[in-house]
């Protein structure tokens, strides 16, 4: 997107929520582990198309992480859906 | 301009473990995520903690400390355009692999950083970067207006100085040194460091005496 035309710059910082703080920590700790590379998250990212700009910064990570994370087989898509009915049992 | 103490990476949702209101699908797909992959064994959940610890604690306050060192040390400096990386460890600073590129403001030319890929960023000196810095804003008009972008920081390039934007990626991180302000002659690093802002190291403002 670079050199496309924009509009104003909010040159606020607005911080972070807890949860992202969290979510990049994980991104953080599997890439410097080399469980993930930065560049198959950001192809995961790109392939998102016209929703890469509908969806927040850290949504966009957390999608990425997903798809590279099932790709590479370390849990599967009913593992995921399983696990995310129990997150959201415990936290609703 | 906050001071670099209190600037950054403010948590405004307090020291709690969860944010108010009800879980987005996302924080949730975050967290079951987490939660399998430490059950597999992948990570630990120390792992987690120490670097989101880090992320407040430390990183944010790496770069000022460097800048810092530089303005006070001509060879240190030297060794830090030469080599960003190799300088920071012997610093004492653990720089993750990445290549760091360090550009020096001269009175003929403003430096100015961008990631437009994503958010590539000098995590390692500057923690995490500033809402804006990961705008689609700033990544589109930073490249193509960069003058009125700084405008907009408060920051105004006479026209007489050249304004170069350094496009980052996911293995070149760049940082800015600064022109020392006149006014500071005979600080110590750390009253140097307390005026070297994030802000400042990107390159979309000015470094200020008081």
């Amino acid at each position: 997107m670079g050199g496309e035309p924009g509009g104003p710059i909010d040159t606020a910082d607005h911080g972070m929520k807890f949860w992202e703080k969290q979510a990049n920590a994980l991104r953080n700790t599997l890439t410097r582990r080399k469980v993930v590379r930065l560049d198959e998250l950001r192809r995961a990212a790109e392939d998102l198309g016209d929703n890469y700009l509908k969806l927040e910064y850290f949504e966009r990570t957390t999608h990425a992480l997903r798809v590279v994370l099932l790709e590479r087989g370390f849990f599967t898509e009913a593992e995921l859906t399983a696990k995310m009915a129990e997150v959201r049992k415990r936290h609703g | 301009m906050a001071k670099h103490h209190d600037h950054d990476h403010v948590d405004r949702s307090g020291d709690r473990s969860f944010d108010q209101g009800p879980p987005s699908e996302y924080e949730i797909m975050s967290r079951a995520m987490q939660e399998l992959l430490i059950e597999k064994g992948v990570i630990n959940a120390d792992q987690i903690r120490s670097r989101m610890e880090q992320f407040d604690a430390d990183l944010p306050y790496r770069g000022p400390r460097v800048i810092a060192r530089a303005w006070s040390d001509a060879a240190f400096k030297q060794r830090l355009l030469a080599n960003g990386r190799t300088a920071c460890e012997e610093f004492g600073l653990d720089m993750e692999a990445e290549k760091l590129v360090a550009v020096e403001n001269t009175p003929q030319v403003h430096n100015v950083i961008v990631c437009t890929l994503c958010s590539c960023y000098p995590r390692a000196l500057l923690g995490m970067p500033p809402t804006w810095y990961k705008s689609e804003n700033y990544r589109r008009r930073v490249v193509r207006e960069p003058r009125a972008v700084l405008r907009e920081f408060g920051t105004v390039i006479p026209d007489s100085v050249t304004v170069r934007v350094h496009d980052s990626n996911a293995d070149m991180r760049y940082v800015v040194v600064p022109m020392r302000p006149a006014g500071t002659e005979g600080w110590s690093e750390d009253k140097l460091a307390g005026i070297i802002t994030r802000d400042a190291l990107v390159g979309v403002t000015l470094p200020r005496a008081s």
